[in-house]
């Protein structure tokens, strides 16, 4: 049948197997939060503004994504942030950081600088709390594209769930004609 | 062309799940023994169809077919498309399971226009003659769809206009496409089994 070839053609084709879905992640940051919003196509949500409200739906600040739709936020209250955007077209991005997180973030303080032994002779390599956090945020830059992998392609549909959707849909129209074949000869007979 | 779930309002969302089983009770009335085979093929390809994307300057936009099932089937388009619906929110998280109802009004509606317009003339007349205003009905599909998504993100708060104004160019080109997608298919059906149309117009006439 045509149709069936036009599908098996469609199946055939080089699927670039991306939606328009949107994808939003959140994670500690230091003593941020940082998240990113975007669609599953890689366009990334930019310049766009998040709104972040509270667990009782009471505003605690906004942030604005930068042009890869990476945003950051420095909780103030150790309560659950709910990050909100709204991408248009009826895509809305919107991600819950639990409680128990944000109180890990905030409670994570600065360590103090490490008292300078320039005397004693030590095997032990003592890291300065500035370049601690400089090491942090080399660390965090460098994993950023291997999330952004990993999410994306957590995204990807593997070539058995088109099959597996099409065999439902052929499953579900043999069981409606089952039904309709069987009120048909019922009403023969 | 999917919403996600969280961007509708309550009434919208609910509204749009009793329109959408009324589509369906409707769309299954019609939906007789011979037109089974024809809605499953049609609701498989459009199952299909939204992973084909379509590169548009940057960012791309992907299929959606609903003007070829509303054409060939009519009514029956509703149940079909629904079907591929669900199968997308859940193999592919398109959309969203509350929001099924809605989205599945915004699609199989606006096919089942175009088939009630656009099907009569598809299938009478030259198979080029039926093959131009079946291009026609899938362009027209497309753009009633913006045009509905664009609505139901209005009566959730979003300005109507500017909304309707970005759904609707942004879907310029899959109007394009799948009216010229949609008239070539209607052109092999008319040469090579015009009895689909037939059939299917003798059940609705």
């Amino acid at each position: 049948m045509i149709r069936a070839a036009l599908i098996a053609l469609l199946c055939a084709a080089p699927l670039p197997a991306l939606a328009h879905k949107v994808l939003a992640s959140v994670f500690p940051s230091g003593s941020a939060i940082e998240g990113e919003i975007g669609l599953s196509n890689g366009d990334m949500a930019q310049g766009l503004e998040i709104t972040v409200t509270g667990p009782d739906g009471g505003l605690l600040g906004r942030t604005v994504t930068d042009q890869d739709g990476f945003f950051l936020f420095t909780p103030t209250q150790a309560v659950s942030h709910t990050f909100y955007g709204n991408m248009g077209s009826g895509h809305v991005a919107k991600i819950t950081m639990p409680e128990a997180e944000v109180a890990a973030i905030m409670g994570q303080t600065v360590p103090a600088p490490a008292p300078e032994t320039p005397d004693a002779p030590t095997a032990r390599v003592t890291v300065r709390a500035d370049t601690r956090e400089a090491i942090a945020q080399i660390v965090r830059d460098e994993i950023r594209p291997l999330r952004r992998e990993i999410v994306l392609s957590r995204e990807e549909q593997d070539f058995q769930s088109i099959l597996g959707g099409i065999g439902y849909i052929v499953g579900l129209f043999g069981l409606g004609f089952y039904i309709a074949a069987r009120r048909k000869l019922a009403d023969a007979g | 062309m999917h919403i996600v779930d969280g961007a509708l309002s309550n009434p919208v969302v609910i509204a749009g799940a009793v329109a959408a089983a009324g589509g369906i009770a409707m769309g299954l009335r019609h939906l007789t023994l011979e037109r089974i085979p024809a809605a499953g093929m049609l609701s498989a390809s459009f199952f299909v169809a939204s992973l084909i994307h379509v590169p548009i300057g940057p960012s791309s936009v992907h299929l959606i077919m609903n003007g070829l099932a509303g054409l060939v089937l009519g009514w029956a388009a509703f149940p079909a498309l629904f079907v591929g619906l669900l199968l997308q929110a859940v193999f592919f998280g398109f959309g969203g399971l509350t929001v099924l109802g809605i989205n599945a009004v915004n699609i199989a509606f606006p096919a089942v226009l175009a088939g009630l317009i656009f099907g009569r003339l598809a299938s009478r007349g030259t198979p080029l003659a039926g093959a131009i205003w079946g291009g026609i009905g899938g362009g027209f599909a497309i753009a009633l769809t913006t045009a509905m998504v664009a609505a139901s993100l209005a009566l959730s708060g979003d300005e109507f206009l500017p909304a309707a104004q970005l759904v609707f160019v942004a879907h310029i080109p899959i109007m394009v496409i799948e009216g010229v997608l949609s008239g070539f298919a209607i052109l092999l059906v008319r040469k090579v089994k015009p009895d689909l149309f037939y059939a299917a117009n003798g059940a609705t006439a």
